[in-house]
């Protein structure tokens, strides 16, 4: 048993927790705004589980899209709708 | 016997069966359009997480696993390659992936100019009200 893979796969399963706390947050928010926050938040950690499961290219690609291009797509189409969630 | 990376992929795998039920739980069960969104790009993002978990390859004998990517080529030696098919992790989901995220951008672009347009006609964004509007 190797503690070198241990250790990553540690810090690995740790990201994982928060991201599914930050999608928590992300799918119970009211307000859109924080709610696509969350998710950039959520996505970032996502690149990172990308990049210790031992695929940089994939991040390439996903940190532009997922961290920069969502977010800004559905703030521009919550700033042009509405901004609250009705309960 | 669990060794302790097994215990610590069994806790990624866990959460991101959990972040699959709440974004299938956000897009199924929350009215707002934009917040079916959201929860859409979580699903497949979390779709693409479980893709590369199963092309993932565990050490073998303490040698570190590595990304496919071979950067040896120049040189012959056929040794190299030999470690590299034995260590690199597999490429084929990484592809596949890689080709989900764009499609997946391309599917979200969509649905928000659908919402946009929702917008436009209906003057609100929230399932209940678009639905008692019919015509």
């Amino acid at each position: 048993m190797s503690y070198g893979e241990a250790f990553l796969l540690g810090i690995t399963a740790l990201a994982a927790i928060f991201s599914t706390i930050a999608t928590y947050m992300a799918i119970m928010e009211r307000d859109l705004l924080k709610a696509v926050i969350f998710s950039a938040i959520q996505s970032t950690i996502y690149a990172f589980i990308y990049y210790m499961l031992m695929a940089p290219d994939i991040d390439l690609v996903y940190i532009p899209v997922a961290v920069g291009l969502y977010p800004a797509v559905i703030i521009a189409l919550i700033k042009k709708t509405t901004r609250e969630e009705k309960p | 016997m669990i060794t302790l990376s097994e215990y610590f992929m069994t806790i990624l795998i866990t959460c991101m069966i959990v972040n699959l039920g709440l974004a299938l739980y956000g897009v199924f069960f929350k009215p707002n359009l934009i917040k079916k969104i959201i929860a859409l790009t979580i699903l497949g993002d979390t779709a693409n997480t479980f893709a590369l978990i199963i092309g993932y390859r565990m050490w073998v004998a303490g040698v570190p696993s590595r990304p496919p990517v071979f950067t040896e080529w120049r040189s012959n030696n056929p040794l190299l390659l030999f470690v590299f098919t034995k260590t690199a992790v597999d490429p084929l989901p990484q592809a596949l992936v890689l080709t989900a995220i764009v499609i997946g951008l391309a599917v979200t672009l969509f649905l928000v100019f659908l919402t946009l347009q929702a917008w436009k006609i209906y003057r609100s964004v929230d399932m209940r009200d678009i639905r008692r509007l019919k015509g």
